[in-house]
């Protein structure tokens, strides 16, 4: 549970960027070049590496280099982590459900 | 039951319905099982009746506590039902909690086993949130992340 939540942290900071949420956004589309990628950004290519890098740390694309060209997509299971909020919600339950369950059973011995 | 925003969990627990009430009403028994340990939980409000505050708060090393619900009782029939919700402070000041704002009715009913423990949950939708987000209102907050999958999903499907 505690390394589910790093991982959301993770997510949730990657994200915490205007910059890297267009470039979720557009690959969502479809795979891109590091260098089409860039030409949308209002900054120099060292400064856009930065973005792709967090992104990339924190699992919610990949890249893949063939020759000079750096390509990326999105990795959707990290997606479908951030999205799963409803499965979150029932394992808490779940869990409550269990420790009262659990909590009046051992009151009576 | 919306099953894409609610969840609902009936278990038979094999203790008196007055008892099962008793560990959701009296804030020294509630604090032993609302939060999974090593976390502590301290249970700063329970005032168990429609309106009433319902606030718990947690630690990591039983010294510094930092918030973990407030919500507002809804509905209390004695022995048989609480309902509350996190969308509404134990102040009673509208509230957007993260992820997802929710109403929780607890339900307990006789069984020859003991308890017939009933759980519904049903959650705000977290996109109308995630689009607040993205318009800029929290500029950053992290409920974007789940819009912007779907958006991804659905500019993939174009």
């Amino acid at each position: 549970m505690a390394q589910h939540s790093a991982v959301l942290d993770g997510v949730f900071e990657a994200l915490a960027d205007p910059t890297r949420r267009a470039v979720v956004r557009r690959l969502g589309r479809g795979p891109a070049s590091v260098g089409d990628l860039a030409k949308d950004a209002p900054m120099t290519l060292p400064s856009f590496m930065k973005h792709v890098r967090v992104l990339e740390s924190n699992g919610l694309i990949r890249t893949a280099k063939s020759g000079r060209v750096r390509t990326c997509e999105l990795n959707r299971e990290r997606f479908a982590l951030v999205e799963d909020w409803l499965a979150e919600q029932r394992s808490i339950w779940t869990g409550r459900t269990d420790r009262l369950e659990q909590f009046v059973t051992e009151e009576d011995q | 039951m919306n099953p894409e925003l609610d969840l609902g969990i009936d278990r038979i627990i094999r203790a008196p319905r007055k008892q099962v009430w008793d560990a959701w009403t009296q804030p020294a028994k509630l604090a032993q099982w609302w939060i999974p340990a090593p976390t502590r939980c301290r249970v700063e409000r329970l005032d168990v009746r429609a309106g009433g505050g319902f606030v718990t708060l947690m630690s990591d090393d039983g010294e510094a506590f930092v918030p973990h619900l407030d919500a507002c009782f809804l509905a209390v029939d004695e022995y048989e039902r609480i309902v509350f919700t996190n969308a509404i402070t134990s102040g009673w000041r509208p509230a957007s909690p993260a992820p997802v704002a929710m109403t929780a009715e607890v339900v307990l009913r006789d069984h020859p086993d003991g308890t017939d423990y009933q759980i519904t949950v049903r959650h705000g939708d977290p996109a109308a949130r995630a689009r607040h987000a993205e318009l800029g209102f929290a500029e950053g907050w992290g409920t974007t992340a789940a819009q912007l999958a779907r958006l991804a999903e659905s500019d993939a499907e174009r």
